[in-house]
């Protein structure tokens, strides 16, 4: 799948935004649609099916939660949500509602396309049931459930083995704490914050060349942790 | 300031008769001369009728003295100048001798009748006076806007009703005592005073009789629940129990009336503070909250689009092409940073910050703090140092974060670009210290002192520093809603600032037991 075909779908009310938007992406070879209202983005993903959408979090006819919803119940499309509040919780609420990425108006258009292309990779990967990921010095086999440093193997416990699969298979993108909890210590623990904060920190010592300044193992502050985005070895966009 | 002695009284009394003795005695020789030239055509035996005259005047102008000085002056008058034997007091008839006794009797009972008139007129002034004085006190009252204006009031009140200068304590400074009114009271009547309006002796008022003048003080607070409004200290003199009484009471119906003011005016002052602070920041809020959402979406289309144009190789192969878009870039997030405090200030000021407290490791919160400011802090040698066994604290992770972005700003903002900025996180006893250093222009005293107004800018900066004054304030609001205190500490002047946040860390963590987790 070539990028420059990737078709991105702007979903905003707000003319001057769909304006730029459009420009900017179709500058980084984005093919460009765009919406003023939920109904006509739902409609016209629906339709004809986008590689990607950009969805504006106020809209006048659809809360955000509602149209991620819509949209998730048969498309597992790439979707970054636009929002003028910087809030976590509604962040947090969003990557469950199926969200892929967060960005907070008024944000860098480098940023963005960054963040796109991202969603994009991860989303390719994911279809091709990729199953090595690397970051940096780290690889991850989810078929052998191995995680080798600098091509060393390393010795993990089965949790941080888990808590490391369970990022690496959404590599890139955030995995919210609650997230995190529940799936590998039950939903007893689901809102033991501070668990998490001592375990990520042993396996920081572990993966991290300086655990106080991590590279691999990120956290988004108040929502989750991630891993960095591996490189795709065909990372070059199309310029003009 | 001694009151007056009895024979002091008396003398000063006298002293005060002596003129208008001397002027009925000048009205008795007037009508004695008139008498004489009219000898021819005058019956002498009507004489003494005349001569009731200058008795009715004295009584009438002056009292009892000078009326009963003119009666015998007459009397007298008439019996030498009149009366056979002419030019002698032996008056030789019988019949003139009892007109004699008459008019004298009927000039004693006049003068008598005449003084009472008088005294009742007196009075009657004297009355009129104190409700004159009694309602100019209350319109004083009525029309009172500050603590100080009654004070004033009962003060200037009391000294024309007794006489005698009335001292104020107060126990706040609404009340300025003149000191050498206070050098006038005895030390004995100072101390009680200072007993009572704190409350130490348990009573409202009490009286106290000074040594050395003999005097008896009055004191009591000046609200009788609560010596919260001051203690008033009144000379009573040297009087007897029943001027004291008097006084006393005098002063005690004064004092509720004041006091019920004081009370209203206190209640009244403060409500209507508060109202007017909440509708001027209501007001204030509104409109910047509102402003700043219209002005973030025209904004949100303004940084993407430069942001854009900067990443265009159309763009970045032209240097002057570049710097256009960087300014347009650099200064629309600027703009972006500046309607962020306003928003945030608005929040902190709506006191609508409601911190979402979650056990955190410090070491992401300050990552994530320069992570965000990178590109600010980019002309400057960023040192940081965590230690790697940090305690978590409970904070507002997002609240901590934007403290320290904060403070780095203004790092950055305030020191030379090539100079170091350190980033240091450690344990000091209960607590974890998060500090931020640079080596830029430092504080003065005064800046340091003001460093957490709202809207301060140091004078030296607000020409060439660009701000709103609102980033430290904004810090220390986030930092103290998370639990924590913010502190700057410069060497002065040109030799850099440390700005620290001290959070409460326990020494044990809950349950902090990574070894349980992994079984």
């Amino acid at each position: 799948m070539s990028e420059a075909a990737s078709t991105v779908l702007v979903i905003d009310d707000e003319s001057q935004i769909r304006r730029f938007l459009r420009a900017a992406f179709e500058l980084e070879g984005f093919v460009v649609r765009d919406a003023a209202d939920a109904t006509e983005g739902i409609h016209s993903a629906t339709i004809k099916p986008p590689d990607l959408i950009i969805l504006d979090l106020g809209l006048p006819d659809m809360d955000g939660a509602g149209v991620l919803e819509r949209l998730r119940a048969w498309s597992k499309v790439p979707i970054i949500v636009l929002s003028v509040r910087s809030n976590e919780d509604e962040k947090v609420r969003l990557f469950e509602h199926g969200a892929d990425d967060y960005v907070v108006k008024p944000f860098g258009m480098a940023e963005l396309v960054a963040r796109a292309r991202a969603a994009l990779r991860r989303h390719s990967r994911g279809a091709a049931g990729d199953s090595l990921i690397k970051c940096g010095p780290l690889e991850i086999d989810l078929d052998g459930r191995a995680v080798s440093l600098d091509g060393v193997r390393l010795a993990l416990t089965p949790k941080e083995y888990k808590v490391l699969q369970v990022l690496a298979r959404h590599a890139g993108k955030v995995v919210t704490h609650h997230h995190l909890l529940n799936e590998i210590w039950g939903p007893d623990h689901a809102h033991d914050a501070h668990y998490l904060r001592m375990f990520i920190r042993k396996l920081r010592r572990k993966i991290e060349k300086d655990p106080s300044r991590p590279s691999i193992l990120l956290t988004e502050l108040g929502v989750g942790y991630r891993i960095a985005q591996p490189r795709a070895q065909t990372d070059t966009s199309p310029r003009f | 300031m001694r009151p007056p002695s009895k024979t002091a009284r008396l003398l000063n009394s006298f002293r005060n008769q002596i003129g208008p003795v001397v002027i009925s005695l000048a009205l008795v020789a007037a009508i004695t001369a008139a008498l004489i030239a009219l000898t021819p055509v005058y019956d002498p035996t009507r004489v003494p009728s005349v001569y009731l005259i200058p008795v009715l005047v004295a009584a009438t102008r002056w009292g009892i003295v000078p009326a009963v000085t003119a009666a015998f002056a007459g009397v007298l008058s008439a019996a030498f100048f009149f009366f056979p034997p002419k030019y002698s007091f032996h008056v030789a008839d019988q019949e003139e001798v009892i007109s004699l006794v008459l008019f004298t009797i009927v000039a004693l009972v006049t003068s008598q009748l005449a003084g009472n008139v008088r005294h009742q007129a007196a009075l009657a002034r004297k009355r009129e006076t104190e409700v004159r004085d009694l309602y100019a006190f209350s319109r004083r009252l009525a029309g009172a806007e500050t603590a100080a204006d009654i004070y004033a009031a009962i003060q200037d009140h009391l000294t024309t009703v007794i006489g005698q200068k009335v001292v104020i304590f107060g126990s706040t400074a609404q009340v300025e005592v003149p000191p050498d009114l206070v050098a006038a009271v005895p030390d004995q009547v100072r101390r009680d005073a200072i007993d009572v309006a704190t409350g130490r002796d348990n009573a409202v008022a009490r009286t106290t009789t000074d040594a050395d003048s003999g005097a008896t003080w009055l004191i009591r607070c000046v609200l009788s629940k609560t010596p919260e409004f001051g203690v008033i200290a009144v000379n009573l003199g040297g009087g007897g129990r029943d001027a004291i009484e008097t006084i006393t009471q005098h002063v005690n119906s004064l004092m509720e009336d004041a006091g019920a003011t004081l009370e209203r005016l206190d209640i009244g002052r403060a409500l209507n503070e508060a109202k007017l602070r909440s509708e001027t920041n209501l007001l204030r809020d509104a409109l910047i909250g509102s402003v700043s959402h219209e002005l973030r979406t025209p904004l949100a289309s303004i940084l993407g689009a430069t942001t854009s144009l900067i990443e265009a190789p159309v763009i970045a192969r032209d240097r002057r092409l570049a710097a256009l878009a960087a300014v347009a870039r650099d200064e629309s997030e600027r703009l972006n940073n500046d309607i962020q405090n306003l928003l945030d200030a608005t929040r902190i000021s709506a006191q609508a910050i409601r911190p979402k407290m979650e056990w955190s490791d410090p070491a992401d919160i300050v990552n994530a703090a320069i992570e965000r400011r990178s590109r600010r802090l980019s002309m400057h040698k960023l040192d940081v140092r965590l230690s790697g066994d940090l305690p978590l604290v409970n904070v507002d992770p997002i609240l901590l974060e934007q403290a320290i972005g904060q403070i780095l700003d203004n790092a950055a903002k305030y020191s030379a670009s090539g100079s170091a900025v350190t980033v240091t996180a450690q344990r000091r006893d209960d607590q974890l210290v998060i500090s931020v250093t640079d080596e830029g222009e430092g504080l003065t005293g005064e800046e340091k002192a003001r460093l957490g107004e709202r809207f301060f800018r140091g004078s030296r900066h607000v020409s060439t520093i660009s701000g709103s004054g609102l980033g430290l304030w904004i810090a220390q609001a986030f930092v103290s809603a998370v639990g924590g205190a913010l502190e700057a500490v410069s060497s002065g002047e040109g030799h850099g600032t440390t700005v620290s946040i001290a959070l409460p860390a326990p020494q044990d963590p809950p349950r902090d037991d990574a070894r349980e987790l992994d079984e």
